[in-house]
């Protein structure tokens, strides 16, 4: 990526564009693109990444992560398909700020490693939900119809994946406690 | 003790981000807090690192033929037009200090319909991001009161600076206040500096049996 900003290396835009471009056409084709749409879209979200590769930061996300982006935002322009949130209580964005956790606990690299780390050992049950929320970006609702599960077992199984890929090995599980406790 | 409040927590309101399905009104809300937050940050870090590593393991599918001449071809041709210069943005030393999210969108409302005046000290801006539901940026100077007000549905206050205070609290920075039909409130400026708050209101939000717990969480 480094010698794509830099230097508009073609060479190495052709490997990052051969590994890339048929999975984010496999990406537009399972969100509904046609053949020719999703091939499009590809080449368009190709044709970004040589453009900003330059704010490209790997300090701040992996290519993976980065890509993503990009093709999530032509995604948002191409679907224009939003959904708005049902608020769990347990939300860390409705919760008073966690000033106990440091800064420094958080690095970017770290979480992306973390994240790979655990993604490969989490049970296919798991997996397949979360594939299903974070890549597809189904509601929970949709998910429990889709997988035919009750809508408790979808935010418990979402909920015990990612609090592993947070690199929590036994996640607090069980927000009603917490809940309670954070309420004093 | 909070220790594991963030990670322990969890729902759908990430992974819509992260897969881009969230409405652009609470993405910019989400994106806000998370420059104010560290824990919401890293939500949001693990949720993108997901959805960028599920790219990775995808089943590619085959590109068609000189597909990577083309995109070079395309590249060429867009570079040889020069890019027109981007349009000079409106400046506002106050407002150039708010967190990145949130700056374009209002230095576009600067531009177009600006401030209005809603009472001594209260002024308000409609932002546009492309979403059916109504945000709106607040500038409350320390003391102004906002009048005492209802909400027709469900409202979101987000504290980006300085803060306010309610019947059921004070919110700071990075504190997200939710406020239902039943809630009726007059929110007055913390002294000190000025309050820059950032809402989104709509009618039709539903919540799921929680309402109960949210209130709690907040009523601090």
């Amino acid at each position: 990526m480094a010698q794509i900003a830099a230097k508009k290396c073609r060479d190495s835009f052709a490997v990052v564009f051969d590994f890339y471009a048929p999975r984010v056409k496999s990406y537009m084709l399972r969100l509904g693109a046609n053949e020719i749409e999703a091939e499009d879209l590809a080449q368009d979200v190709m044709v970004t990444v040589w453009r900003k590769a330059g704010m490209y930061d790997r300090k701040q996300a992996s290519v993976s992560t980065w890509i993503f982006r990009v093709a999530r935002n032509r995604r948002i322009d191409k679907f224009r398909q939003t959904t708005r949130p049902d608020l769990d209580a347990d939300e860390p964005m409705l919760r008073p700020p966690d000033i106990e956790q440091p800064e420094a606990a958080f690095h970017r690299v770290q979480i992306e490693e973390t994240v790979r780390a655990e993604l490969v050992k989490l049970p296919p049950e798991q997996l397949e939900l979360l594939h299903a929320a974070f890549y597809e970006g189904l509601s929970h609702s949709e998910i429990a119809t889709k997988f035919n599960l009750p809508l408790g077992t979808v935010k418990s199984r979402i909920r015990l994946a990612f609090g592993r890929l947070r690199g929590r090995l036994d996640p607090a599980d069980g927000p009603p406690d917490d809940i309670e406790r954070d309420m004093t | 003790m909070m220790q594991d409040s963030a990670t322990s927590s969890f729902s759908e309101l990430y992974s819509a981000y992260a897969a881009g399905r969230l409405d652009p009104a609470f993405a910019l809300l989400l994106e806000t807090q998370s420059m104010l937050r560290p824990d919401v940050r890293g939500a949001l870090a693990v949720s993108e690192a997901i959805s960028g590593s599920l790219l990775e393991s995808a089943e590619p599918v085959q590109m068609s033929a000189g597909a990577g001449a083309r995109a070079l071809d395309l590249i060429d041709a867009l570079e040889a037009e020069e890019t027109p210069a981007t349009r000079a943005p409106m400046h506002d030393d106050e407002l150039a200090d708010l967190p990145a999210p949130l700056r374009d969108p209002v230095l576009d409302a600067l531009g177009a319909k600006g401030w209005q005046g809603t009472a001594p000290g209260i002024r308000r801006m409609k932002l546009d991001v492309g979403s059916d539901l109504e945000v709106e940026l607040y500038r409350i100077q320390p003391g102004a009161r906002v009048p005492r007000h209802t909400h027709g549905g469900k409202e979101f206050t987000l504290v980006v600076s300085g803060g306010f205070s309610d019947e059921t609290g004070s919110f700071g920075p990075g504190d997200l206040a939710v406020k239902g039909p039943e809630d009726t409130h007059q929110p007055v400026g913390d002294a000190g500096e000025v309050c820059f708050a950032l809402a989104v209101r709509d009618a039709g939000l539903r919540f799921t049996g929680v309402m109960g717990l949210i209130q709690r969480v907040l009523g601090k």
